[in-house]
């Protein structure tokens, strides 16, 4: 095919993709005058939209839900990449015993749907307390990003010669030395990409939020989202409108700033 | 005990043997995998032991579990619920496979050589990033009666092709596949444009020279060699579209009614709306085992590759 044709259609798809991000503005930047007497396809300016994200984060509880998930989906990630290094630490470097058994132990679990494990999470946090507390979703994100944390850096790991950990062996460094020293400074790019993808998988979870918290102290942002969402009829099609844009903000420049980060991560079957 | 062992190696002129570390070491390799083991045992094998167990039980959350063997499956397998929302499952797969899979190819195509590749995919990358739930919301204003889409046909004298959307099944699971594609179809492209990138060039010149091109081109020669990363996209596709809860969640809720639950929606509902926890989870391991047939698929591929970085 010809570039221009190609080009042509690629325009034409194109706009067709965007049409929908051109809605959610136009529509999300109208006051409640003008939404319903204007065409939704109309843009009329910004005049409502302050005014609409304004009442998204206050009455929408997405002020409280964007804290709760701030934090979430940093220390989740934070603690899972450590957990995770370590891991593969002690079966690239340190040579465990059954090593590859072990890393499909922990790798293997990324298969179970969310639904497997729902039920007995509930029931657990509910048991020890942990239900509906911030405590109790950091755990829980934290575990759900350590399989694919330890799949990354064990394969990282890999990478780096086995005569580095002999050599700092020689010099009589401990083995937590060699991993907080040598190990985990020389794979910064990595743990940074597990970090990001696991933050964003985070950031946009529904499920676990929807299942483990109920108060809008620890809810997480996209449930606080649905439930605006479901709840309109006190709040109008623009407000939520504006409170899905708002949350959308962060990860969309995220991806944008780290698309190579994401391509990788993509291609490891993460998403 | 690190100087004995060094001093032979410096004699040997041969690289060192490969052998494990020292006894400390080995100590220490069990410390460092302990933490990732034990919380993965206890926060993901220990439920889905505990959900495989409330399958063969009688449960609605309150006083103890009452083992009935297999009735929970009989009783799902009769439930015409269950069985629409299987259909419903059915046809996220195929839809899947059609649209988001079956777009993504053709963008990598066309993008593909082309200046300014980046730009043109840009818009289709974009909604990735958005999340499920929001994604529904802007579907939602959408398609719901009266929205914009109705508005924009009936402006074009196309005003007869104004749907029910969300109402009429199996058309509310069809357009919520569509916003699902929405989602997913410009990182389809992304995947398969590396693959394309990856093919190596000589192939397929051989074939030019023969004089082959366009279609027979990309039937012949890309297609099959492009067969490796085509069975990863299949497989996260086919698990992705089994999972999928949030775009439903947020546009219908599997309503009206069930007409648009999933697999992954009525194992939700029956659970914490209907507090059956028997049933709920023997939907829960049903839908297990269908996944993790399909990662199959694709993980097998990734285990045997440990460069895949």
């Amino acid at each position: 095919m010809a570039d221009r044709m190609r080009k042509a259609v690629l325009v034409a798809l194109g706009l067709l993709w965007l049409a929908p991000v051109y809605l959610m503005l136009a529509n999300a930047a109208k006051t409640d005058d003008q939404y319903g007497v204007v065409s939704v396809w109309q843009a009329v300016g910004v005049g409502g939209l302050l005014e609409n994200v304004a009442t998204a984060w206050t009455r929408g509880n997405i002020s409280e839900g964007v804290a709760s998930t701030a934090l979430y989906s940093v220390v989740g990630p934070g603690l899972a990449v450590l957990v995770g290094a370590a891991a593969g630490f002690a079966i690239v470097a340190l040579r465990l015993r059954h090593g590859f058994v072990w890393f499909v132990v922990i790798f293997a679990a990324t298969v179970l749907p969310m639904q497997m494990l729902l039920m007995p999470l509930f029931i657990g946090y509910v048991e020890t307390g942990l239900y509906d507390t911030r405590t109790g979703m950091i755990l829980v994100y934290t575990v759900i990003s350590v399989p694919f944390a330890a799949f990354v850096m064990r394969n990282f790991f890999t990478g780096i010669a086995h005569q580095v950990f002999e050599a700092a062996v020689m010099d009589g460094a401990s083995a937590w030395r060699i991993f907080w020293r040598i190990y985990l400074p020389m794979s910064t790019s990595a743990l940074v990409a597990v970090f990001i993808l696991q933050a964003t998988l985070i950031w946009n979870d529904l499920l676990l939020g929807l299942t483990l918290t109920q108060s809008a102290g620890t809810r997480p942002v996209m449930t606080a989202l649905s439930a605006l969402q479901s709840t309109y009829g006190g709040s109008t099609m623009p407000t939520v409108l504006a409170g899905g844009l708002l949350v959308s903000v962060p990860t969309v420049v995220l991806f944008l700033l780290t698309q190579r980060v994401f391509t990788r991560g993509l291609a490891l079957g993460q998403f | 005990m690190t100087t004995t062992q060094a001093a032979p190696a410096l004699l040997t002129p041969a690289p060192a043997p490969r052998r494990r570390p020292g006894h400390g070491y080995r100590w220490s390799a069990r410390a460092f995998v302990l933490p990732g083991v034990l919380v993965v045992a206890a926060l993901m094998y220990l439920p889905f032991v505990w959900t495989s167990y409330l399958s063969l039980t009688e449960f609605n959350g309150l006083g103890d579990p009452e083992f009935v063997g297999l009735e929970k499956y009989r009783e799902m397998f009769a439930d015409a619920g269950f069985l629409s929302s299987l259909r419903n499952t059915l046809l996220w797969v195929v839809g899947t496979l059609v649209l988001p899979v079956g777009l993504g190819l053709l963008l990598a195509v066309l993008t593909h050589g082309l200046k300014g590749a980046f730009w043109y995919r840009l818009p289709f990358l974009l909604p990735y990033a958005i999340s499920g739930v929001a994604v529904g919301v802007i579907w939602t204003f959408i398609l719901q009666s009266g929205g914009a889409l109705d508005e924009a046909l009936t402006a074009v004298g196309l005003g007869s092709l104004v749907q029910r959307w969300l109402l009429d099944a199996p058309l509310n699971t069809i357009v919520m596949i569509g916003a699902a594609t929405w989602q997913g179809a410009g990182v389809n492209a992304l995947l398969f444009g590396i693959g394309l990138q990856s093919i190596p060039k000589e192939p397929l010149e051989a074939a030019r020279v023969d004089g082959a091109s366009g279609w027979t081109l990309f039937r012949t020669m890309t297609w099959p060699l492009l067969t490796p990363l085509t069975t990863v996209v299949v497989g996260l596709a086919i698990v992705g579209s089994l999972k999928q809860f949030d775009i439903i969640w947020a546009m219908t809720k599997g309503g009206p009614g069930t007409s648009s639950e999933t697999l992954a929606l009525t194992m939700y509902k029956e659970t914490f709306v209907s507090n059956d926890y028997g049933l709920g989870a023997a939907i829960a391991v049903f839908l297990t085992v269908v996944t993790v047939s399909a990662s199959v698929l694709y993980l097998r591929r990734q285990l045997g590759d440990p460069k895949g970085d």
